[in-house]
């Protein structure tokens, strides 16, 4: 990692800043004095330290409060002070562990806003591991699923989500398992996920989805090239998973 | 809310080293206890009233000790003043039970093991936080006591000198004993109170019923269970006093393999310690 075996940890980390998901801050210290302490112990010296502690707090919108207590802080704020922490000895790779839990839809906007700012600095990369599927979803550009513990895709995020071009995804308002029955009848390779009726490309097959949709008086609300979210993409993955097992 | 990234250019200057990062740990340490009032009330009253109470029994030592000669013996006499054991115990709870339970209550022991220190590193720096504390109530007073007793005149030079000498080995013996005792009840659990009880309970909950056991059934050797006798028996053989029931090399050896262990366990527990949850 960074030129370093993982084995080493201590190079390792001096090249990592975490912020952990948990509540993990020193409640009795100023939020100027936590930074500032952190930055010490990852080797900065105590002038560079504070320095770096006031711009990160700019930074992450901790200004005014900079000074009081951590245990006065609101959860935006500490959440606010732990990616502050992270960053103050300037590290090259960031790893954020679900940074906008317990956050209201504006402070996860900015949330999202300075993560998304840090992922596209030169010379800095973010690892981010979330379950908010959508926050994934906006900042990364590579992704890695993982399920039991398992790693289930990996690769490219646009390539993820847009899927063959061979393939056409149908959004029903209707019976799925019906219309994907039907159109096999039709002799058209078709499947119906969670995300929508999926049916290869062939000569002819839009035709025969709008006959079907008569037919069946079900509603075609979108049609086009596959392109999931994450979330139907892991729901996707999920269920494949768990077909083969059974 | 401003969107810009520090202007600061990246590793513009090296990351100092692991002295530098132990010492901002032990410093801030250091400064924190120092703000809190129980800490200063501690101290104080530890440190005051130890030296007081020693320097006292020196000034009048004809009348508390008649018949104690005045040589390198007479030093035992403040090296076994129970205010020591006292405040040195409660220093340790009030300041010592906090170091790791406190961290790893608010979880912060992941804070400080994300960044380039060893877990060796965070119990050095927890230690030489706890260590000067404690050695303020078992050292100083006992190196203050000679030397102000030279200055008066009572005793000569080579005498306090030697005294001197003394009372800073014991006192580092003591203070290590009881900071690493101290960091293990501390690692052992997330309530700081629970390892405050802890430790009053390894020095009176030992002490006072091996003192009461060892008379009743007339087996001195139940006494090598209480730290604080182990300690008497060193310190007399140190400063050449008599009337030990114990073997001053059996009492060392203890203290010393106490020391150890609770270190050794000690860092095993923080080994084990899983930081990242969630």
């Amino acid at each position: 990692m960074l030129g370093h075996s993982i084995a080493e940890g201590v190079p390792v980390r001096e090249r990592i800043g975490y912020m952990p998901e948990h509540d993990c801050l020193i409640p009795d210290m100023t939020g100027v004095g936590l930074v500032t302490y952190m930055g010490r112990v990852s080797g900065l010296d105590a002038n560079t330290a504070i320095s770096r502690a006031h711009d990160v707090l700019q930074f992450v919108g901790v200004e005014e409060e900079r000074y009081r207590k951590i245990a006065e802080y609101s959860t935006g704020m500490k959440q606010k002070i732990k990616l502050a922490q992270a960053m103050v000895h300037d590290p090259q790779l960031y790893i954020f562990d679900e940074p906008t839990t317990g956050l209201d839809p504006r402070g996860r906007t900015e949330m999202l806003d300075l993560v998304r700012v840090i992922a596209s600095s030169p010379g800095r990369n973010v690892v981010l591991s979330s379950h908010l599927l959508p926050d994934v979803e906006t900042i990364c550009k590579y992704i890695v699923i993982l399920d039991g513990g398992h790693q289930i895709a990996a690769g490219e995020l646009s390539q993820l989500l847009t899927g063959s071009a061979d393939r056409l995804r149908i959004d029903v308002r209707g019976d799925r398992e019906a219309f994907a029955r039907r159109l096999k009848e039709a002799g058209l390779e078709s499947e119906a996920t969670a995300s929508g009726v999926h049916v290869a490309r062939k000569p002819g097959v839009e035709a025969a989805i709008f006959e079907t949709a008569k037919a069946l008086g079900a509603e075609v609300r979108y049609m086009g090239r596959e392109i999931r979210s994450l979330e139907e993409f892991f729901v996707e993955l999920v269920q494949r998973n768990e077909a083969v097992d059974a | 809310m401003s969107i810009s990234l520090p202007t600061y250019t990246r590793r513009e200057m090296p990351l100092l080293g692991r002295r530098h990062r132990l010492r901002a740990i032990i410093v801030t340490g250091l400064r924190r206890e120092f703000k809190r009032p129980a800490a200063i009330v501690v101290t104080a009253l530890g440190v005051g009233l130890t030296l007081v109470s020693s320097i006292v029994i020196v000034l009048f030592a004809g009348v508390f000790l008649p018949g104690q000669a005045l040589d390198l013996s007479f030093f035992f006499v403040p090296a076994s003043n129970g205010a020591i054991l006292f405040f040195v115990t409660l220093m340790a709870s009030v300041v010592g039970s906090a170091l790791i339970a406190d961290d790893l209550n608010s979880m912060a022991l992941t804070l400080y093991l994300s960044r380039p220190i060893t877990h060796a590193d965070y119990l050095i720096a927890k230690a030489a936080t706890l260590a000067p504390l404690i050695s303020m109530i078992a050292v100083l007073p006992l190196v203050l006591t000679p030397f102000v007793a030279a200055l008066l005149g009572l005793f000569s030079w080579t005498i306090a000198l030697e005294a001197m000498g003394l009372a800073v080995l014991l006192g580092f013996l003591f203070t290590a004993f009881y900071t690493s005792v101290t960091l293990l009840l501390s690692s052992l659990t997330r309530r700081k109170s629970y390892a405050a009880a802890g430790i009053f309970a390894i020095t009176f909950g030992l002490s006072i019923p091996a003192g009461i056991l060892s008379g009743s059934l007339g087996n001195s050797a139940l006494l090598y269970i209480s730290p604080w006798d182990d300690y008497l028996a060193v310190a007399r053989a140190a400063f050449g006093a008599s009337g030990s029931q114990l073997e001053w090399l059996w009492a060392l050896a203890i203290l010393l393999a106490a020391t150890i262990v609770a270190s050794f366990v000690t860092y095993l527990r923080m080994k084990a310690v899983e930081v990242v949850s969630g």
